[in-house]
């Protein structure tokens, strides 16, 4: 039975420069029961059309044509209904889990309020008995206490447990059809299992459609039935998820399937590119922590550690953890930007915490970094020239205004970027992934001692992460620049790196070459990393929620003694804890 | 090496099948600066402006003394309460004194009007440093800038202002703009200290210090550029308040005493018992010139806003 029908479904959103067709003559039916996948990269339309079947498009968008049919409704158009009769399909009917459940859940309200919320506004007058049963079983079929949780206001919950309060509230009036909206994106791989094992449990319960709408190929083919894959609003290719990911048709599916980094498969990396020894002399290393710590009032987010960066060799070294494990403190600290607690920070012999002027300006020099968010880097008030030509002048590397122009366009090119379309533009004309390569190319520009690349593609969309990270091994390669990888993406980590350290609570539980390391962990904590991945196989299952929930609690027995696992260690790299 | 970038992955926008103005709507959009609350507000500033100036280009600005004219003439084609019809001689009519009321709005409206803007233009100032200040410098500096900046907007200005002028006496309109000054820099102290928290972790200012940027440069050349629309609201709204304020102690008799401006006709007015005689004219017109002042200020502000935020235009 077809819980869902949408049929030839055109929207438009009129702007200022005409109207932008961002969906087109997309036809897809949810049978009951059945999980689909809509994948697609930003601006694809996969959120706009889902979001139409619940007639929440966003001002001033709106379908053009088309009809979408809901079973229960009949022959009714759900796009004819009138906005009461909309009120009442809403949620009842079509329950829709939001993106960002932190900003989602009312502050002000106790968890169990707001389910209830939800069943007196389609049902009236309920008693108080029957709220409470029903929200105490909600909340259950979710995997929480409702004695305990339901009482809760959600500041108090984590960010996994505010996501399964937002699945509850959802199926607390068993609809026939979920969207779920990237449900996990704002969630580390561990607790992104236990939410997607939840929801599939839960919906499985009820035999509801599921529309799941992802950009991670590997997380739809661990979660979805089918999949409709969609670019620039047209359904390019809809099919099972096993002959979509196994014999993919459209070639825009196949670039999606291929961006998805494998450990142990192939590398995107060019491997014959031999590293470039770097000038300088090998007595005094490169950067060294020694016995470096950093407190937060009572909270401690990164115990003592010290390490040796020889840099005499480029070497990438990847520092892994989720949000939370002390791993961009440690960016920020050796950046000059955070001064340690205890313990000194040392740049080429030198305390970076106590330089004068002069050497503050040649440690910048020589220490350039990569942020997470390409969107932030740039003053919008300039071009996005400033960005390049500001430091490059400042450095007094500039020989002249056409020395500087020649070299913006070098590094331009270098990194894979025609300099006629992006130079002299401002940042807002510029998409995310050709921000982040000028990022790159702005390092490259003033070739750096050191780079510290801080999550540097994780808001990029997948199948421009492959070359941004190609962009920057390659700075290690042809420019001998050594680079410390901060990520939470075990895979490019294992490809990209000569080192990794994994680090846990501000721990480092892990450590040595990334073959033995992420090929073959040890350490629980580790393997629970690497379990928690979702592959792009079918064969490669993820378990039950059962099995997530165990290794939630063993993450909770590491909490107790976290040690270090040594795995090796490569030239010019020396690492120990304490 | 892949070369070339992907745009944006969204469809491109379609601009078939639209009529000729749907057309024109759309470039005014574009063109944020072509807002029609804007420009209308900006018009009438203008306008009053022009008063001032033309007006002593073409009217005889010695009838703003006691006994220039007939006393209590109304306006043009007008009859007055002892039946006396208004004349060209004098347009909007005179006061109990014989005083030409156009004379006084063409000395008084300008002079209301610097008094506002340079109250705000102190207050701006003050209030931009010692934000920047606060927000940049942090610590025990930003304790003291915060906390007195908090006192200060919970004391009335009018009282002080009221005990100040007072004990004065005779004062000139710089002074008095100096006073109302300060107390107009709390808001944009306030408003500049939370954007410069904001700003300074954002990347692109990490991305300045990282490119060695001094601390002026970072303050100046990549954070002020962005508070520009900020700014220029704080400023709007800061000069209605000052021009507020001033009116409020002119018309309690507290102004300068020597230099007509709004505030004082209006004092005069109410203290000479021109309600009782039913001379609106005499206070009725200058009341009408300050709303209109307002409204225009009120349109300029509503209309920045619409320029800095997107958002709120409407296509």
């Amino acid at each position: 039975m077809t819980v869902l029908e949408i049929k030839d479904v055109s929207i438009d959103f009129p702007t200022s420069r005409g109207v932008v067709h961002a969906v087109t003559d997309v036809s897809l039916s949810v049978p009951q029961g059945r999980r689909i996948g809509f994948i697609g990269e930003s601006g694809s339309g996969k959120t706009t059309t889902a979001l139409a079947a619940m007639r929440m498009l966003a001002a001033p968008g709106f379908v053009s044509a088309g009809e979408i049919h809901l079973n229960s409704l009949g022959k009714t158009d759900i796009l004819k209904l009138n906005e009461e009769e909309m009120r009442r399909v809403r949620l009842r009917k079509i329950a829709y889990i939001p993106q960002g459940a932190m900003n989602s859940l009312n502050p002000v309200m106790r968890v169990e309020h707001q389910i209830w919320d939800g069943i007196i506004a389609h049902e009236g007058a309920v008693t108080q008995a029957e709220l409470q049963r029903r929200s105490d079983a909600a909340l259950e079929g979710v995997g929480l206490d409702p004695t305990i949780v339901g009482r809760l206001f959600p500041h108090e919950l984590s960010g996994g447990m505010k996501q399964r309060v937002c699945i509850a509230i959802g199926v607390c009036l068993d609809p026939d059809l979920i969207i779920a909206d990237e449900p996990t994106s704002a969630l580390d791989v561990i607790t992104q299992r236990h939410v997607m094992q939840t929801l599939r449990e839960v919906q499985a319960k009820i035999g509801a459609g599921l529309i799941l709408i992802g950009h991670d190929m590997g997380l739809m083919a661990q979660s979805v039935d089918d999949i409709a894959v969609l670019k620039k609003g047209e359904l390019v290719e809809f099919g099972p998820t096993r002959q979509i990911i196994e014999n993919p048709r459209h070639p825009y599916t196949k670039e999606l399937i291929s961006s998805v980094p494998l450990v142990g498969g192939e590398s995107f990396l060019d491997p014959s590119a031999a590293p470039k020894a770097a000038g300088g002399d090998s007595a005094t290393p490169l950067l060294e922590l020694k016995g470096v710590s950093k407190r937060y009032g009572a909270v401690t987010a990164l115990h003592p550690m010290s390490f040796r960066l020889d840099g005499a060799v480029p070497q990438i070294i990847s520092i892994v953890g989720q949000s939370g494990s002390g791993k961009s403190t440690m960016g920020s600290l050796m950046l000059g930007f955070n001064a340690p607690s205890t313990g000194e920070v040392l740049f080429r012999g030198q305390d970076v915490y106590r330089q004068h002027a002069a050497e503050k300006l040649a440690f910048r020099k020589d220490v350039q970094a990569v942020f997470q968010d390409p969107y932030a880097c740039f003053n919008p008030f300039y071009r996005v020239n400033h960005a390049l030509k500001f430091p490059f002048e400042r450095f007094g590397l500039s020989e002249g205004p056409d020395h500087t122009r020649a070299a913006m366009e070098d590094a331009c090119r270098a990194v894979g970027l025609a300099p006629e379309t992006v130079l002299n533009r401002y940042p807002h004309q510029l998409s995310g992934g050709q921000r982040q390569r000028l990022i790159v190319a702005r390092a490259l520009m003033l070739s750096p001692k050191l780079l510290i690349a801080d999550e540097p593609v994780s808001m990029v969309d997948a199948s421009l992460r492959a070359t941004i990270l190609k962009n920057i091994h390659d700075l290690k390669d042809q420019h001998g620049i050594s680079i410390l990888y901060i990520t939470h993406d075990l895979a490019t980590a294992y490809h990209v790196s000569d080192f990794v350290m994994v680090l846990y609570k501000g721990h480092v539980v892990e450590a040595g070459p990334p073959k033995e390391v992420i090929g073959d962990p040890q350490h629980a904590y580790t393997r629970l990393l690497i379990d928690s991945i979702p592959w792009p196989e079918l064969d490669r299952d993820w378990g039950s929620a059962d099995d997530a929930r165990a290794a939630l609690d063993k993450l909770a027995e590491v909490d107790r003694r976290p040690d270090t696992v040594y795995r090796g260690s490569v030239p010019g790299f020396e690492l120990s804890q304490g | 090496m892949q070369t070339g970038a992907a745009a944006p992955e969204t469809a491109a926008p379609d601009t078939a099948g639209l009529t000729k103005a749907q057309l024109r709507r759309m470039r005014r959009f574009d063109n944020p600066w072509r807002n029609p609350k804007l420009i209308t507000g900006v018009s009438i500033l203008l306008g009053i402006i022009a008063l001032g100036l033309l007006g002593r280009l073409f009217w005889d600005m010695d009838l703003v003394f006691t006994g220039s004219g007939m006393p209590r003439q109304a306006p043009v084609g007008i009859e007055n309460i002892r039946g006396q019809v208004g004349t060209l001689a004098h347009p909007l009519g005179t006061d109990v004194s014989g005083k030409d009321i156009l004379a006084l709005l063409i000395v008084g409206a300008p002079n209301s009007l610097y008094v506002g803007v340079l109250a705000s233009v102190i207050g701006m100032s003050l209030g931009i440093f010692l934000g920047f200040t606060a927000g940049f410098v942090g610590g025990r500096t930003d304790d003291v800038i915060r906390v007195s900046s908090d006192v200060m907007i919970t004391i009335p200005p009018l009282l002080i202002l009221v005990v100040f002028q007072a004990a004065y006496g005779d004062i000139t309109l710089t002074m008095m703009a100096m006073l109302i000054a300060c107390f107009v820099w709390q808001s944009p102290t306030r408003l500049i200290r939370a954007q410069v928290l904001s700003m300074r972790e954002s990347g692109y200012v990490q991305m300045a210090r990282l490119s060695g940027a001094s601390t002026g440069h970072i303050m100046f050349r990549e954070m002020l550029p962005n508070l520009v629309p900020y700014l220029f609201g704080s400023f709007i709204a800061n000069v209605t308040t000052s021009i507020v304020t001033a009116v409020g102690l002119e018309v309690l008799g507290l102004g300068p005493q020597r230099v007509p401006t709004l505030g004082r006709v209006i004092y005069d007015a109410i203290n000479s018992g021109a309600l009782i005689q039913n001379m609106w004219w005499w206070w009725g017109i200058p009341t009408i010139l300050l709303a209109l002042m307002f409204v225009g200020l009120l349109l300029i502000n509503l209309g920045l806003d619409e320029v800095s935020n997107p958002r709120l235009r409407r296509l």
